[in-house]
């Protein structure tokens, strides 16, 4: 029997490999098919005899620059070069449908690419097609340069964000189903929005691991802290921290990732007493790892770290497990009475 | 889950002309700036000519009308013109320049309508490409942005835009020999989950008993089906459904709004359930063949393109059949290609581009044996 796929929502019906459902304002979805590799250079050159106008040619480069400067991950990055595999085409033999200002093929992957534009002057049903940098700007004019990107996020594996009914969250994208004409806000965007950020960091990973998260992600975050079970009355507690996004399928090249450069507060409660800060881990030499040295111990406390929800990345913030450091009065020499040393999550 | 059943032909390409079914290349025979004259004879003759029945091997294909526009630019690279080739397999090219807001369809018969506005007027005339002459159809102060010949070949049906507001006008039809015209469809509402309309494409379903009037915005479009003999127009309006592929029985094949490649194509019936028939596709058709309709497509991967064939209705398992390769693309329907050549039912045409040109190659559906027919066009 055939497999029939009936479908119900949006995200199947697009043939989406998404992990979860589309709704609006969550990162972009995107295309079945390969990815390239981990910034990957794709080297684009003019279609012979189909070469796009001057103006043209300098918005689709500035496209390409502003993709591979606000990619904020390890997506591939476009290089105009005469000799390149992928090529880019104006006004003949556009390869879009009846409908597009612009389109790609991606087809070529995880080799190349195809885009193409239309010509200035096309006429669709609602008018004529003026793209801004061949007409002076106009009001109603589409930007090329803001079109470009759209294209060049699509190459990656972009599809269109999927907006609030609203559109609220238009600016979000870059990669939308309507592109916007002058002066609509985010007619002339020129980065990648936010959710375009997201599914490409999940798709190609982040560029290290002290970079940010797209503030349209919302990971899990893991915190654990170790320590001694226990120090001698004055002694010093070392403790080592490691912060990563969770494991889980859904977060692709995300998960697990360690994540390096945050601030981690380390809190101390005495039996009966209330939490109360004790300072900041510092960076250790691993991705992910922080640690602290609490000296001068008197009191067997309870310890545990803090990872707050950063304001401006889309990390959900985390707990440590709580863990007990004994102070034991002993001479030289192990305590008969320690406990075991402690992990805790 | 059934095996899959796989055709894998290595296509033999059998060469019409070694068979000597083909002479007398065309290629170079052009006559530039062509301007048709009266064919006279009413729409009677025309209708006559649009009902020449279609070839139904490849060796027939010779006669056969067709024809291709390309845009014109001018040195800033804006669209100045365009330029219709239009001829007869095997015979002379003619060439004519339109202004920019022009179009082609058909090939119907021996008719291909073509639509050229100049700005204060649209002109529509069916154009005989054997005999080298056009009937008008119709003359209108509106835009007339497309249109197509019913199955009949008796009545155009047209779609046309307010000429200072572009505000949609409707679908009209007349009949073929010229006269008033009546709107059959009333203009499509606004919609802020298309915005505004890009494109109209009017074509027919496989049964020719419904014409499909596929409206898309910048990605999604809207389909309504117009049967003209009730009147009854079903519409489809779902914002994750792309430019239309064809319509056969209860079943609406769409891309999905990609605006790009690969795309899945979908299969919508009447109930509004949609399905996947072909997850990763490049350019498709919807045919008429021996065993009923059938989705035809690409899968390309790198330079490899391969045609897979496809049950609309995800019923039967699909075949795939490989490509001929060397650099050639399935022709897609006039109105995404702006080019026709009718082919024999059952054979699916790959050219270079996607449109008709030299070194073009036939495919048979059912096996995958390809026929080259290098002196089809220009």
């Amino acid at each position: 029997m055939i497999r029939r796929r009936r479908v119900a929502t949006i995200a199947v019906v697009l043939g989406l490999g998404l992990a979860v459902p589309v709704a609006g304002h969550s990162p972009d979805p995107f295309f079945n098919g390969p990815l390239y590799a981990q910034n990957q250079e794709l080297r684009f050159r003019w279609k012979a005899g189909e070469a796009p106008p001057a103006a043209m040619q300098t918005a689709i480069k500035l496209g390409a620059a502003d993709a591979n400067a606000t990619r904020n991950s390890r997506a591939a990055v476009f290089i105009p070069d005469a000799n390149g595999l992928s090529w880019i085409n104006y006004g003949l033999n556009v390869a879009c449908g009846v409908n597009g200002l612009a389109c790609f093929s991606r087809a070529g992957a995880p080799k190349s690419f195809t885009m193409s534009f239309r010509e200035n002057g096309h006429r669709y049903d609602w008018g004529v097609l003026h793209w801004c940098e061949m007409s002076g700007y106009p009001n109603g004019c589409f930007e090329a340069r803001n079109s470009a990107l759209d294209e060049f996020g699509h190459v990656e594996i972009l599809h269109h964000h999927v907006n609030f009914a609203d559109e609220s969250d238009f600016l979000d994208a870059v990669v939308q189903t309507i592109q916007r004409v002058k002066p609509e806000p985010g007619y002339n965007a020129h980065a990648f929005g936010r959710c375009d950020v997201a599914t490409l960091q999940r798709k190609y990973d982040m560029p290290t691991m002290a970079w940010k998260y797209s503030t349209c992600l919302d990971l899990s975050t893991e915190l654990t802290l170790t320590a001694p079970a226990w120090v001698p009355t004055g002694g010093t507690i070392t403790f080592s921290a490691n912060l990563k996004v969770a494991d889980l399928p859904e977060y692709e090249r995300l998960g697990a990732n360690p994540v390096s450069g945050r601030a981690i507060t380390l809190q101390r409660r005495f039996a009966g007493g209330a939490w109360l800060p004790v300072g900041q881990l510092s960076p250790a030499t691993a991705d992910g790892t922080y640690a602290y040295s609490a000296t001068g111990q008197t009191a067997t406390a309870e310890w545990r770290a803090v990872f707050a929800k950063p304001a401006a990345e889309g990390l959900r913030g985390d707990t440590s497990a709580v863990l007990t450091v004994a102070v034991l009065s002993c001479g030289p020499g192990p305590c008969p009475q320690a406990p075991n040393p402690t992990t805790a999550r | 889950m059934e095996k899959r059943w796989l055709l894998r032909v290595g296509p033999p390409i059998v060469a019409l002309s070694a068979l000597g079914l083909v002479a007398g290349a065309s290629a170079g025979a052009v006559e530039e700036r062509w301007e048709p004259p009266d064919c006279g004879g009413g729409g009677n003759r025309t209708a006559v000519v649009a009902l020449r029945p279609a070839p139904r091997a490849p060796n027939e294909i010779r006669g056969e009308s067709w024809f291709r526009l390309d845009p014109v630019l001018d040195a800033t690279g804006t669209l100045a013109g365009q330029r219709l080739e239009i001829g007869v397999h095997g015979r002379a090219v003619r060439r004519m320049a339109l202004p920019p807001e022009s179009f082609g369809a058909g090939p119907y018969g021996g008719i291909v309508l073509v639509g050229s506005d100049d700005g204060r007027r649209s002109v529509l005339r069916a154009m005989d490409a054997s005999a080298g002459c056009a009937a008008l159809v119709a003359r209108e102060r509106s835009v007339i942005r497309r249109a197509v010949l019913d199955p009949a070949g008796t009545t155009v049906y047209e779609f046309r835009v307010d000429r200072a507001s572009r505000a949609d006008l409707g679908v009209w039809r007349r009949p073929l020999g010229g006269g008033p015209a009546k709107r059959v469809l009333a203009p499509l509402g606004d919609d802020d989950r298309f915005g505004r309309t890009f494109s109209t494409e009017l074509s027919w379903s496989v049964e020719g008993d419904r014409l499909a009037v596929a409206q898309c915005g910048q990605t999604a479009c809207r389909v309504r089906l117009l049967e003209p003999a009730t009147g009854r127009v079903r519409m489809i309006a779902r914002p994750d459904l792309g430019e239309l592929v064809g319509v056969t029985a209860d079943r609406v094949v769409t891309y999905a709004a990609c605006r790009g490649i690969p795309c899945p194509i979908l299969s919508t019936d009447a109930d509004g359930l949609t399905e996947v028939v072909a997850p990763t596709a490049g350019i498709a058709r919807l045919m008429r063949t021996d065993d009923g309709p059938r989705l035809v497509h690409e899968v390309v991967t790198g330079e490899r393109v391969e045609l897979h064939v496809v049950d609309p209705a995800g019923d039967r398992p699909p075949v795939e059949i490989a490509g001929p390769g060397d650099g050639l693309r399935l022709a897609p329907d006039s109105a995404r290609g702006a080019a026709g050549l009718r082919v024999p039912e059952g054979w699916a045409l790959l050219a270079p581009d996607a449109r008709p040109g030299a070194s073009a190659v036939l495919v048979r559906i059912a096996d995958g044996t390809a026929v080259s027919i290098p002196e089809v066009t220009r």
